[in-house]
């Protein structure tokens, strides 16, 4: 069947083909069952459109963000303060531990204003372009002074070695480098930071936009909706 | 039934095989409904029947899924496509006697698959839970045979156009052998770790979305139509529900696996495809909805009709929900908790079941050429079935929610299960509500088949009245 693309968006078809189709289509009892050339609703239309726009908004890969190691950098050093390692209780040292950390790495002008006034330098992971939440991502993801203990030793262990907090996740009680597969680095590792638009968003663009042209040729190839069929066989 | 296993196809009576289907399936249902129960009895009251390790819920949750599944939903399908398929090509099922087969295999197989689940060899992969010879079995003696015979209906039709439903029982049943040999792939070849997990939740996944899912849709393209008399509102829609079945019900496994360290990018993918079931459903729910314009009486009148468009208004929550809790703002709450059981027989007993009911009802007063036997068993299992469901889905939500909140916030153990024991109890009553309904259906069949009132040749069974 060849395709006529003199009005694509009434109908893909020939003259002769439409009215060839239209012949069937009248002529037909499918068990006694008939059909009719309706188009899809406008508001049902939409539905559709509000269904795409939603599908992608509410399913950003932001909402459901790992905890990363870089989030309880903080709370590893405080472990270490005078303070915390005086307190008898681990729940209240807990609360102590998130109290104080508020706000840290996630507010770029303390970690500037710390840096310039060489009180402490940003520590090994903290980077002043994160565009992390640390504090949602804290919420989020509490942890006890027991799961602490678990991790601090693979924590520090990767702040000695340099490297990007951010790009591990801790899983329970391990901390493992985070399994995104982001844009080269100059250094030519990938990056491993949850990304704000990744590979799964790009591939269902592709997939939706292929569903969507491919669906409206086969509806087009039909006769257009402005003719309905007689059913009176 | 069972003398034409043996007879010449040419001897056997048109619709038998469906009736055999039809028959089955009920019998599965009223067993696979009784084990729910059971098994809801045994989480609403912990002493309940305890000792015996057949007894156990580890061994009888199984079976109570996979008799549902594949006994009563399943078989369901199988008597729908015996009689639609070849009413809507204008012809005759292709054979009759591959028919009766085919059930006489499906009846078997199942029945030693769920010996096997009973006696505790398992997977112990959820809902692939059948060992691998089991899956082998269904595969090559019980899908390949149902999808023979639908396929050489199709292609010997009297017809040049193929309607709507058809195109969903060939593709489903096409689809079903793939995702049996595909998604128990790890029971095969001993594949473990996160492939097994993703291959685990595929075949999961499409047993709902490539055959309960698109069956089940497909059943009301016929039932509504036939009985109303009206013609389905738009061909065209059929097409958008048709192919975006096939490309957003089939990709979103991952969705299942959301807390999983599968790579990032498929869960995302996986996600927005979630979501984008909704167009399927959009398209199914309008389309059905419009055909039934001027006839809406009918949903009072008939019970097919009844049934069917229950069934399909329970499309819209269970999309809805389906669509967003897969997310990974709202799966962090409620994965693993009754939320997600509630959602399941949201699919099964509430969107599934009512529109299969539908078909079975319709079907085998069509076959048998008798009206039902009683109208008011009808609608007490319409109601039991629907206050039973509700009761279960509404009762398992809350249960899931406070499970959730238990999780996050974590809440002891033996405390969350105080909290949630009166939405068990809840649940049992719904469950054992079902069933009852289904042993009145069971015995409303078998009356009808003996007792029914005789429908003339060319007559429809609602064109009669009721005489009880």
């Amino acid at each position: 069947m060849a395709f006529d693309f003199d009005k694509p968006l009434r109908t893909l078809s020939s003259a002769e083909e439409n009215k060839k189709d239209q012949m069937l289509w009248e002529a037909e009892s499918l068990g006694g069952i008939t059909e009719d050339n309706n188009r899809l609703p406008v508001p049902v239309v939409w539905l559709l459109m509000l269904t795409v726009v939603t599908a992608f908004l509410i399913t950003l890969p932001l909402w459901g963000q790992r905890p990363n190691a870089a989030i309880y950098a903080e709370y590893v050093r405080l472990m270490n303060t005078p303070e915390i390692i005086a307190m008898q209780d681990d729940n209240a040292a807990m609360a102590k531990i998130v109290q104080l950390s508020k706000g840290v790495h996630n507010d770029k002008h303390q970690i500037e204003a710390k840096s310039k006034g060489g009180v402490e330098a940003p520590h090994v992971g903290e980077s002043l372009e994160s565009e992390m939440d640390y504090d949602a991502l804290r919420a989020r993801h509490p942890v006890t002074m027991d799961d602490l203990r678990i991790v601090k030793p693979q924590i520090e262990a990767l702040m000695a070695k340099g490297v990007d907090l951010e790009e591990y996740t801790v899983v329970g009680d391990r901390v493992v480098i985070a399994n995104f597969e982001g844009n080269y680095k100059a250094n030519g590792v990938r990056e491993r930071k949850q990304p704000w638009w990744d590979k799964g968003y790009t591939i269902d663009i592709f997939y939706l936009t292929m569903f969507f042209i491919g669906v409206t040729m086969v509806i087009k190839c039909l006769p257009p909706s402005s003719w309905q069929p007689k059913h009176d066989h | 039934m069972l003398k034409y296993l043996f007879a010449k196809n040419e001897d056997i009576p048109e619709g038998s095989s469906a009736v055999y289907w039809g028959f089955s399936s009920i019998v599965w249902f009223v067993i696979g409904t009784g084990l729910g129960s059971f098994n809801a009895a045994k989480l609403a009251f912990p002493d309940f029947v305890t000792g015996n390790e057949f007894f156990a819920f580890g061994h009888m949750r199984q079976v109570h899924v996979h008799a549902v599944i594949f006994g009563w939903i399943s078989m369901a399908f199988g008597m729908a496509m015996m009689y639609i398929t070849p009413a809507l090509g204008n012809t005759k099922l292709w054979s009759e006697k591959l028919g009766l087969w085919n059930a006489t295999l499906w009846n078997v197989g199942l029945s030693l698959g769920l010996v096997l689940l009973w006696a505790g060899v398992s997977s112990g992969r959820e809902y692939s839970d059948f060992p691998w010879v089991i899956d082998l079995y269904i595969a090559l003696f019980m899908a390949v045979p149902l999808c023979i015979n639908v396929w050489m209906t199709v292609i010997n039709r009297r017809t040049q156009g193929i309607y709507t439903t058809n195109w969903f029982f060939a593709s489903a049943v096409f689809m079903v052998a793939i995702v049996f040999l595909t998604g128990n792939l790890p029971e095969f070849f001993h594949l473990t770790g996160l492939t097994e997990a993703y291959l685990t939740w595929w075949f999961a996944h499409n047993v709902l979305g490539l055959w309960i899912t698109p069956v089940a849709a497909a059943i009301a393209y016929y039932t509504i139509p036939k009985v109303t008399g009206n013609p389905l509102y738009s061909h065209r829609i059929g097409h958008l529900h048709f192919w975006s079945v096939v490309v957003f019900y089939s990709t979103p496994a991952a969705h299942h696996l959301m807390s999983a360290p599968l790579p990032e990018w498929l869960k995302s993918f996986a996600s927005v495809e979630g979501v984008l079931i909704l167009v399927p459903a959009i398209a199914f729910v309008s389309n059905i909805l419009l055909t039934m314009t001027g006839k809406w009486h009918m949903f009072v009148e008939n019970l097919e009709i009844r049934f069917t468009i229950t069934g399909v208004l329970m499309a819209i929550p269970l999309n809805m929900q389906g669509g967003f809790q897969q997310t990974r703002a709202i799966n962090w709450y409620i994965h693993g908790t009754g939320w997600i059981v509630a959602h399941a027989h949201l699919a099964l007993l509430g969107f599934s079941t009512f529109l299969e009911a539908a078909a079975v009802y319709l079907g085998l007063q069509m076959i048998l050429k008798r009206k039902l036997y009683s109208l008011t068993l009808g609608n007490i299992h319409f109601w039991l079935l629907l206050i039973g469901f509700t009761t279960y889905w509404v009762s398992m939500t809350i249960a899931g929610l406070i499970q959730g909140a238990g999780k996050i916030y974590e809440v002891p153990y033996i405390d969350v299960v105080i909290a949630e024991h009166p939405y068990m109890i809840a649940r049992w009553l719904g469950g054992t509500m079902v069933f009852t309904g289904n042993v009145l259906w069971l015995y409303n069949m078998w009356m009808t088949a003996r007792q029914g009132t005789v429908i003339p040749v060319g007559r429809m069974p609602h064109e009669l009245a009721y005489e009880r």
